[in-house]
């Protein structure tokens, strides 16, 4: 067995421990059910023991392997669910977002959780608000040059974290 | 240009990987890019984080959802129960029933062989069913105890849940009962049973699974590698 498996209940708790957050927000994000994101992380983690002579911490990161696990898991229950019949929305199934896009999306939105307030602040109203510099400087009572530095750190910090959660572009 | 006054630059970097530099900001920007190749690093490396931006939904940048508490015991005890589980297995090993279309198959031909010296008690038998039903599994191993006999029963590819009863069959023709299991499908382990009948003096081992009964005729000598035998037929 290679040393460091998942194979002992205590290895589970720290797994769980370490990465259990992470892994139910993104099931949150990417299932849109809490309920379900719940079964979806149980489910991980049993996977994970069941299997845990399997992972090799020298070929990746547990978290990694965790994920990847989950991403099985939440195609398995997005197609239970898509199977079911649906009348609360009358009938109409609710897309289940591609797994990988859903990953990409929960990543880079839990790296803006990271990064400082003021950051992510100007990084909201310029990007995604679309608003002048004027306009957030003024609001904020910062010099607009204030708001320019803050986008640039900002970016800077993003790809800092992003670096850390292991996102490699 | 050196790093002193690339601090200025750096600062519209940010904006240019934004694409929020326009004009004479946006001309003069590039112009330094284009001669320092310290700046221009950097604005690759912002422009690529820049392009992960559309991914993200700004509506979900509030705090993550936090799992609640009894999750993580709950999958403890799921664990727990689960290994608890298995170990129980291991040590008992189950039972069987013949599905429907495994019963539907005739005579099950039992070959004996007798195996020398087990532990302490003497030879061990070991008999296994043979002409079964693809997938089905039946065999056992018997080891003389000062008790009796002890009967390792190994069945596979059954009914799970099905009651298997198993009797050793004396002298004068009566069985002597060795206990009773249930096959559970996925286990993978050996129902130790005992029967208080010598195994020098059983005839046979009889299995009764759901309906369908299976005798064994059991080889006294010792030295009989292997028997072949048939029988059975429902009680």
């Amino acid at each position: 067995m290679a040393s460091g498996a998942l194979t002992r209940e205590r290895d589970v708790r720290e797994a769980y421990a370490a990465h259990a957050a992470e892994l139910y927000g993104f099931a949150v994000r990417s299932l849109a059910d809490p309920g379900l994101a719940e079964e979806a992380v149980q489910e991980t983690f049993l996977r994970a023991w069941r299997a845990g002579e399997r992972f090799d911490p020298q070929i990746g990161s547990l978290r990694t392997w965790l994920f990847a696990i989950l991403r099985n898991v939440v195609i398995d229950l997005g197609r239970a669910r898509s199977a079911r019949p649906s009348v609360a929305d009358g009938g109409i199934e609710p897309s289940v977002e591609p797994f990988d896009e859903a990953l990409l999306s929960w990543q880079i939105e839990e790296a803006m959780r990271r990064i400082g307030d003021d950051h992510r602040r100007v990084l909201v109203e310029t990007y995604y608000r679309g608003r002048p510099y004027a306009e957030v400087a003024a609001e904020l009572g910062v010099p607009e040059g204030t708001v320019k530095s803050r986008v640039y750190y900002g970016l800077r910090a993003l790809r800092v974290v992003l670096e850390e959660m292991g996102y490699e572009d | 240009m050196k790093t002193e006054s690339c601090r200025e630059w750096r600062e519209s970097v940010g904006a240019y990987a934004l694409g929020h530099l326009k004009g004479e900001e946006l001309a003069k920007l590039e112009a330094h890019l284009e001669g320092c190749s310290a700046c221009r690093a950097e604005a690759a490396a912002l422009v690529s984080v820049a392009s992960l931006l559309p991914h993200a939904n700004p509506e979900h940048f509030g705090p993550a959802p936090v799992p609640p508490p009894e999750l993580g015991r709950r999958i403890a005890a799921t664990i727990e129960a689960e290994r608890g589980a298995k170990r129980r297995q291991r040590r008992i090993r189950l039972g069987f029933g013949l599905s429907g279309a495994a019963a539907a198959a005739a005579a099950a031909v039992l070959a004996i062989f007798v195996l020398s010296g087990g532990e302490s008690g003497g030879p061990e038998q070991h008999v296994s069913f043979r002409s079964l039903p693809s997938g089905v599994k039946i065999g056992a191993a018997l080891k003389p105890q000062a008790y009796g006999t002890e009967i390792h029963m190994y069945v596979k590819g059954i009914r799970s849940g099905t009651l298997c009863q198993v009797y050793m069959r004396g002298p004068d023709g009566r069985d002597v009962s060795a206990g009773t299991f249930r096959y559970r499908w996925g286990g993978d382990a050996a129902a130790v049973l005992s029967a208080a009948l010598d195994l020098s003096r059983a005839k046979a081992l009889v299995v009764h699974a759901g309906s369908r009964t299976f005798v064994a005729p059991l080889d006294k000598g010792g030295t009989a590698l292997r028997k072949q035998s048939q029988e059975e037929e429902p009680t």
